[in-house]
């Protein structure tokens, strides 16, 4: 099959998934025995019939469930991801304000735990049973195991409190103006309007956030890619390789690394996709607005829009990074076809 | 070339060391907050968070002293007239105040903002259901009627959403005041990125959960405020507000916990601030038999108030905690003296049971949202009340529930025995007659005309309309006594609250309403 044709299925599978996903959250909002009115309403006010009966009416929430459902996809087909009842706001205006600041934290994360973890993993493999492959099994444990707060909390008293070298929570300091939106990521958006110290400044609050949320993704690559590598390094093409005379530098990095990323480019799609949508914690500690907070509020307050926004992202930021991952495959393995 | 060069780069060093002096000179104060509003429509406003905004933006006809709000004082009103049947409330209007845009206040600013926030019917509207009607007698005289004497009138209008803002301002963002504006009013969100009041700062920027920033309103009527700008930055989590004040980049942290303060006293570089929080944790106790079983039984119900070990309470409250003599917290007007309250008597709770017929105890579920509140455990308070009782011989079945699934059935008066809170809905000791027969809580606990006393109702009927602050804290100590005895609530005690701040921040006092008047600070 050409591969523009694959790709072209593969986008129009996600259609029906993505409805779909948003009928199960659809249908788990509605299943929790309480009320948005109760959630959004202040005490005297859901006290009050007139007022809750308006609340209802404005908000759709008078009509049967069903019928909820089928408007939000009506909606939906025409671009609109509805209000959301929380902060009175659209929701796309929202997701594309608090989406950029996460995808901004889980690149710089993903980046650093590939780079940390393919190298340790190499370098554990290399040295196996050796002293070094021990401290790196011991990093990788510490990162697979530690809670996020914990190492979020470490992290802001060594390195903000103590040490003074790494700036705080935020996604900037308070004194520096954000760069003008137009990508929503601080780095990208400095760079274009040739703002260098808001620049500086962005990435330098990058750094503990994203070591913090990368932690758990750089120990599993670990791990990973060390079996990997072990696999891939008592392979017959390994011998024949060194037999060849080839430089021991050439024999892991080609035959041995090459052969061994299959499975780590699968945990790198996994642990990005989880990245996007798993950053409450981390979101929380370090004041940074995106898009796990919202969801988590949204979740909290029964606010059916941004709720079914989220999801239809969620579901949609795994079509593409698991799209991403097989092409990947594709171009690492040539044996590999679509 | 070469002077020519030389001349540009004088000027060039003296315009950056002007540019670095100047930009100097601009005093900032960043503040750590956990936001909890999600809009600044001040006729909207309801959040505690939000207040600390509005306060700093806007004015109220009349307020409250810095640190107190037992007391009512001028602002935007020079004075008042109340009529003899407390009805008619005529203000007189300060005739030299002016709108952040260089506009004149004048009574129909008053007139529309009332109206407005009345007929928006959203979160704090309820403070306006008693009245009736709000005329601009002239230029600088505001009439204010009401439907039936309201004592509390003056202490709600202090309330952020009673702000006053530039009528002619707002109309032309799509703001009305009209009777159906809860549907035709479309300048909410304007007001996220502007703002229209008399205050001594104004709105520059809103970023939801990110920050909103506060710059001095040029054109401000009274004493400027000390710093030009002021950004609130949204901090979630307390334990960040407490690292990025350590570290210098905040100047308060408004959300410490008191797990924190230890660590935080030792630091002469930072000021901790704890009192009482206005919030009243409470045990219900339901009236109808049906929902309540023995909860319902009026011995039974005293003997649980002597039953409990108010001072364990108190500690496990943590530092600023106390415990109120009844059902009105201390802070508010008329409320009894903390040493008045019952102390604890195991022997009078048994000799009560007994004489309830419950001479071998019972077992009841106590129901509970199952939720941390200003660093409130509802789990631990229902553990210590659990073992309080256990000692008179109830046994008590604890039942946590999701917040809004037990909320529901609160406020549907199903619940037959309950652990809750309960904030002030404006600050003036008349929000504590929620407590009491078909109030908003007495409902709750199934408290109605028809099985209370005739006592309390005399009461109640009697404190709802008098306006004599020397006779309402006699009636309001009435009551007070009579729900030590009787009555379906016990109350356990007022959290402490914390604020943490540089110490050389000057300034910094704790008002309830407002928590802090950011207008007086300085360095």
């Amino acid at each position: 099959m050409p591969l523009y044709l694959y790709l072209l299925r593969r986008l129009l599978l996600a259609v029906p998934l993505v409805i779909g996903i948003s009928l199960v959250a659809f249908t788990i909002a509605n299943l929790v025995p309480s009320d948005p009115m109760a959630a959004n309403l202040g005490e005297r006010a859901a006290a009050n019939p007139e007022i809750v009966a308006a609340f209802r009416a404005k908000w759709g929430l008078d009509q049967p469930v069903h019928i909820q459902y089928l408007t939000y996809l009506k909606n939906l087909l025409q671009g609109d991801l509805g209000t959301s009842i929380r902060t009175r706001r659209p929701v796309a205006d929202e997701l594309g304000k608090y989406l950029p600041a996460t995808v901004e934290l889980a690149t710089a994360s993903i980046f650093i735990a590939l780079i940390a973890g393919v190298s340790l993993g190499v370098i554990s493999a290399i040295w196996r049973n050796k002293p070094i492959d021990f401290i790196a099994r011991i990093i990788s444990l510490v990162g697979v195991s530690a809670p996020v707060f914990w190492l979020a909390l470490m992290a802001l008293v060594i390195f903000y409190l103590r040490l003074r070298i790494l700036p705080g929570p935020g996604r900037l300091d308070a004194v520096i103006s954000p760069p003008p939106a137009v990508t929503g990521l601080y780095t990208i958006d400095a760079i274009l309007a040739g703002q260098w110290k808001t620049l500086g400044n962005a990435i330098a609050h990058l750094i503990l956030p994203s070591l913090v949320l990368g932690a758990f993704s750089a120990g599993l690559i670990t791990r990973i890619t060390r079996s990997a590598m072990l696999e891939a390094l008592s392979k017959d093409y390994i011998i024949t390789a060194r037999g060849k005379g080839l430089r021991e530098r050439t024999v892991i990095l080609r035959h041995g690394l090459r052969n061994a990323l299959i499975p780590v480019v699968t945990v790198v799609g996994l642990s990005y996709s989880n990245l996007l949508t798993g950053a409450v914690l981390t979101e929380t500690i370090f004041s940074w607005s995106g898009i796990g907070r919202y969801a988590y509020d949204a979740a909290r307050s029964l606010d059916f829009a941004p709720i079914m926004g989220v999801s239809m992202l969620i579901a949609l930021v795994f079509v593409v990074t698991n799209l991403v991952v097989d092409m990947l495959y594709y171009v690492l393995d040539p044996r590999i076809r679509l | 070339m070469r002077r020519f060069l030389r001349l540009f780069l004088v000027v060039a060093v003296c315009l950056t060391a002007f540019g670095a002096v100047s930009a100097q000179e601009e005093k900032v104060l960043v503040v750590g907050l956990a936001e909890d509003y999600n809009g600044l429509d001040v006729h909207r406003a309801y959040e505690p968070g939000g207040s600390l905004v509005h306060k700093a933006v806007y004015d109220t006809l009349v307020s409250f002293p810095a640190d107190s709000v037992s007391e009512i004082v001028p602002n935007l009103a020079a004075s008042w007239e109340i009529s003899e049947d407390g009805l008619v409330y005529t203000f007189t209007l300060r005739d030299d105040v002016v709108f952040s845009n260089g506009a004149a206040l004048t009574a129909a600013d008053v007139v529309f903002s009332f109206n407005r926030m009345k007929n928006l019917k959203d979160n704090p509207s309820f403070l306006a259901d008693t009245i009736a009607s709000v005329e601009a007698a002239d230029d600088l005289t505001v009439v204010l009627t009401l439907t039936q004497p309201d004592p509390a009138i003056l202490a709600k209008l202090v309330f952020d959403a009673f702000s006053i803002v530039n009528a002619e301002e707002v109309k032309a963002q799509g703001g009305t005041d009209a009777a159906d504006a809860a549907e035709t009013d479309t300048a909410e969100l304007w007001f996220d990125d502007n703002s229209s009041g008399t205050g001594p700062y104004m709105l520059d920027v809103y970023e939801p959960t990110v920050q909103t920033v506060l710059v001095r309103n040029p054109n401000y009527w009274g004493e400027a405020p000390y710093f030009d700008r002021i950004i609130i930055r949204n901090m979630p989590e307390a334990s960040a507000q407490k690292l990025a004040l350590e570290a210098g980049d905040i100047a308060i942290a408004m959300d410490i916990s008191s797990d924190q303060l230890p660590s935080l006293e030792g630091n002469p570089n930072i000021q901790v601030y704890s009192t009482q929080s206005d919030t009243l944790i409470f045990l219900l106790m339901n009236q109808n038999p049906e929902v309540g079983g023995p909860m319902s039984n009026p011995q039974v119900q005293l003997a649980v108030r002597y039953a409990l070990d108010y001072d364990g309470l108190r500690i496990l409250g943590g530092t600023g905690t106390n415990t109120p003599a009844a059902m009105v917290p201390i802070g508010f007007a008329g409320a009894l003296d903390p040493a008045e309250a019952l102390p604890r008597d195991l022997d009078q709770a048994r000799a009560l049971l007994a004489e309830a017929g419950y001479a071998d105890g019972f077992e009841v579920d106590l129901r509970y949202p199952d939720f941390t509140y200003i660093g409130t455990s509802f789990s631990l308070v229902a553990q210590k009340v659990q073992a309080d009782l256990a000692e008179a011989g109830i046994t008590v079945n604890l039942v946590p529930e999701e917040l809004q699934v037990s909320l529901d059935a609160y406020r549907a008066g199903e619940q037959g025995f309950g652990l809750w809170l309960w904030n002030p809905d404006y600050y003036d000791t008349l929000d504590y007659v929620e407590f009491l027969p078909a109030g908003v809580v007495g409902n709750r606990a199934q408290w109605t005309d028809d099985n209370a006393d005739q006592a309390i109702l005399d009461l109640r009927d009697a404190v709802k309309v008098e306006t004599d602050p020397a006779v309402r804290n006699e009636l309001f100590r009435d009551i007070q006594l009579y729900e030590q005895q009787s009555g379906p609530f016990a109350p356990l005690f007022q959290p402490g609250v914390h604020f943490a701040y540089a110490a050389d921040l000057q300034g910094f006092v704790y008002n309830s309403q407002w928590r802090v008047d950011l207008a007086l600070l300085s360095r």
